[in-house]
């Protein structure tokens, strides 16, 4: 295991782990060290105390996905050196269509002021409506797609500005 | 049908083509291959490299990735069967299962199609003559009809003659697609428009059924069993009222709703409308259940003309193999079992591993799934149709895979599925695993006290309470370590990580 020091980001908590050549990791907030062993590919064994946990690890773009009893963490991680700046707000929370689709309707205008989980779209998509909320509250500010059009995964749907 | 066919029904099929692609596909196949039967899969584009295809004696391309380009392609997969040479077509479920069309084209060709008749398809396949031919056979109905004009003010006003909650279906088909419940009347023009919209999208057809909403009904429905002989059986119940939208996500045998009493009375039902419409094949019949115990009233919903989704729960708890059984019926023998032959043991439980994502309204996910790894441990059964290293596409339904568990008790097959879904890692893809351990270990369902709305009112506050449980401190170390390890790209791990080899992991079935 190459050693280093990370700062792992979890949505709004945010830790620095030191992990060590023989596989020792200090996460900070915990006094005693993990031991962590390399099964294969994403597959890890993880020691803590006298809890042997089997975790999963899979880099999905910039994302760090983990699996452990069951549930799915996504991390970001960076070293502790590294000048680059896990990508917080920014572009990432502006509406994107999650998957190829059709807009069925257009629920907002430019000008107009949007909640948190408002309905600012219906997209079909595998023969379902998918309903794309407002991640924050703002105004929105552009509309990048009209009703009837096809949208690509991942293609900005609208501008939602401030709060 | 003259002798030289009647003789030839009679003999087990030489080669199947089965019309399907990802679980179901497999499980035919492997069915097929126990009973010495030549597997013919087909596939399209987008599937070109699909277990499926991997697992058949041969796979043929049938099309582009869109399913009406492909696996809808009724001329395209029956020419494809005459020259692969097959003698029988098994649909499996969903695409076309249910379209008597398809049915009919199979048996023009001269192909045995693995079901009940065209005939018997379109008759349970219509809403209006399905319930005339339950009301017939004794089966109770929910007050419902079809507005004869289909304007929003017509709809609207049967809806409102029948008594809101109503419940506005496609009245072309099933699966939840077009479905609508619509308590308050401002929300009726709405819905209507929706539900016809999907209605068209799903069947091209966006004629809407209007029908009384029964207050929290548990969805139960019966597997039955009809032969050319004229046997009729049926193999106990599926509860089925874990359900998101009209999807089912949870199913289980025995329905902790049913008493004895109303089970027989239930089972009989179904085996009545067997046999006064002349059904062949596997097929289920589905209820609505107002209360429990002796208390409860139970309507019939719909007939399913197919093998189910959740079919290998009833194979858990009665030891059957439903498939085998429909090769053996479509061939022309008799069922391989009576109804006094039949019983029903222990418990069993199915998840729907969907590729969705629980916290962004259970959108399906597509993309590579980077790990995945099937838990094996007793008592659990798992039909997939991925593997680790494979695309999940846009195109299909969702499902990853089901997972069924099997227990002595109720409790033990809830204990046993909770445990394997922990040990089940898909990464790469959101899916709904962690949302399936939440639901099994509600007290809600622990006590069996869910019905159809229960998902449907509670998701979002089981999602909630999920995200606001601590995040481990093993996840925060393996994000860490697992970084430390790939971030050279090209490196192979350093010689201090201790390699372990474990038949855990190398025992792993598919791997590309």
């Amino acid at each position: 295991m190459t050693p280093g020091r990370f700062i792992v980001e979890h949505r709004q908590e945010t830790r620095t782990v030191e992990v060590s050549s023989r596989g020792e990791v200090v996460v900070e907030g915990r006094e005693a060290p993990l031991s962590v062993t390399a099964i294969d590919d994403h597959a890890y064994q993880v020691d803590a105390d006298s809890r042997r946990t089997r975790v999963f690890a899979a880099a999905a773009g910039e994302t760090r996905e983990v699996f452990v009893d069951g549930r799915v963490f996504r991390f970001d991680v960076v070293g502790a050196n590294d000048r680059r700046r896990a990508a917080a707000g920014g572009h990432g929370d502006q509406p994107m269509a999650p998957m190829p689709g059709t807009v069925v309707k257009l629920l907002v205008a430019v000008g107009e002021h949007v909640e948190r989980g408002q309905i600012l779209l219906k997209l079909e998509a595998m023969k379902m409506e998918l309903p794309i909320r407002a991640s924050h509250a703002g105004t929105i500010a552009a509309v990048h797609c009209r009703e009837g059009e096809l949208v690509q995964a991942g293609a900005r749907l609208l501008d939602i500005e401030g709060p | 049908m003259d002798g030289a066919v009647v003789k030839a029904r009679r003999e087990m099929f030489r080669r199947v083509l089965v019309a399907n692609r990802g679980e179901i596909a497999l499980r035919v196949i492997r069915a097929c291959r126990e009973m010495g039967i030549e597997s013919v899969a087909v596939y399209s584009e987008a599937d070109a490299r699909s277990p499926h295809v991997a697992a058949a004696d041969q796979a043929i391309l049938i099309g582009p990735p869109p399913a009406a380009q492909s696996y809808l392609d009724i001329a395209r997969l029956v020419e494809v069967a005459r020259g692969a040479q097959c003698d029988a077509v098994h649909p499996g479920y969903g695409f076309l299962a249910e379209n008597p069309a398809f049915a009919h084209a199979c048996a023009d060709a001269g192909l045995t199609f693995v079901g009940p008749s065209a005939a018997v398809i379109a008759l349970l396949g219509s809403k209006t003559a399905a319930r005339d031919a339950a009301r017939a056979a004794g089966l109770p109905i929910v007050p419902g009809e079809k507005p004869p004009r289909q304007t929003n003010a017509a709809i609207k006003e049967c809806a409102l003659r029948i008594g809101l909650p109503v419940l506005l279906k496609a009245a072309a088909g099933g699966g939840g697609k077009g479905m609508r419940l619509v308590a308050d009347q401002s929300d009726l023009d709405e819905a209507i428009d929706a539900a016809r919209r999907e209605a068209t999208a799903a069947f091209g057809d966006g004629t809407l059924y209007i029908e009384r909403a029964l207050k929290e009904p548990r969805h139960v429905e019966i597997q039955v069993f009809g032969d050319s002989h004229g046997h009729a059986v049926h193999l106990f119940e599926r509860d089925c009222s874990v359900q998101r939208r009209h999807q089912k996500v949870i199913e289980e045998s025995p329905s902790p709703a049913l008493s004895p009493s109303l089970r027989d009375r239930m089972g009989g039902a179904a085996r009545s409308l067997v046999q006064s419409v002349g059904y062949r094949n596997a097929g289920t019949v589905e209820f609505l259940l107002e209360g429990t115990g002796d208390n409860a009233t139970f309507y019939f919903l719909e007939m399913n003309t197919r093998l189910q989704v959740e079919h290998p729960v009833t194979e858990a708890v009665t030891g059957v193999d439903l498939v085998r059984a429909q090769l053996l019926e479509a061939s022309g023998m008799p069922l391989p079992w009576t109804e006094t032959e039949l019983s029903l043991r222990g418990h069993a439980i199915e998840c729907r591993v969907y590729a969705e994502d629980p916290a962004q309204d259970f959108i399906p996910q597509a993309g590579r799934l980077l790990c995945y790894r099937e838990p094996r441990l007793p008592g659990i059964r798992i039909d997939s149709g991925v593997v680790e290293g494979g695309e999940v596409s846009v195109y299909y339904d969702p499902l990853l895979a089901k997972l069924i568990a099997t227990g002595e008790t109720r409790q033990v097959a809830i204990d046993r599925a909770i445990a394997a879904l922990r040990q089940y890692p898909v990464l790469g893809i959101r899916t709904n695993v962690s949302f399936l351990v939440s639901v099994l270990s509600d007290h809600r369902f622990r006590d069996g006290r869910v019905h159809t709305q229960f998902l449907d009112r509670e998701a979002a506050a089981i999602i909630a309470t999920e995200e606001q449980l601590p995040v481990p401190d093993e996840a925060f170390a393996v994000a860490a370590a697992a970084t430390g390890r790939q971030s050279h790209t090209g490196d192979a791990p350093t010689a201090t990580v201790h390699r372990a080899p474990d038949p855990w992991v190398t025992l792993e079935g598919w791997r590309q």
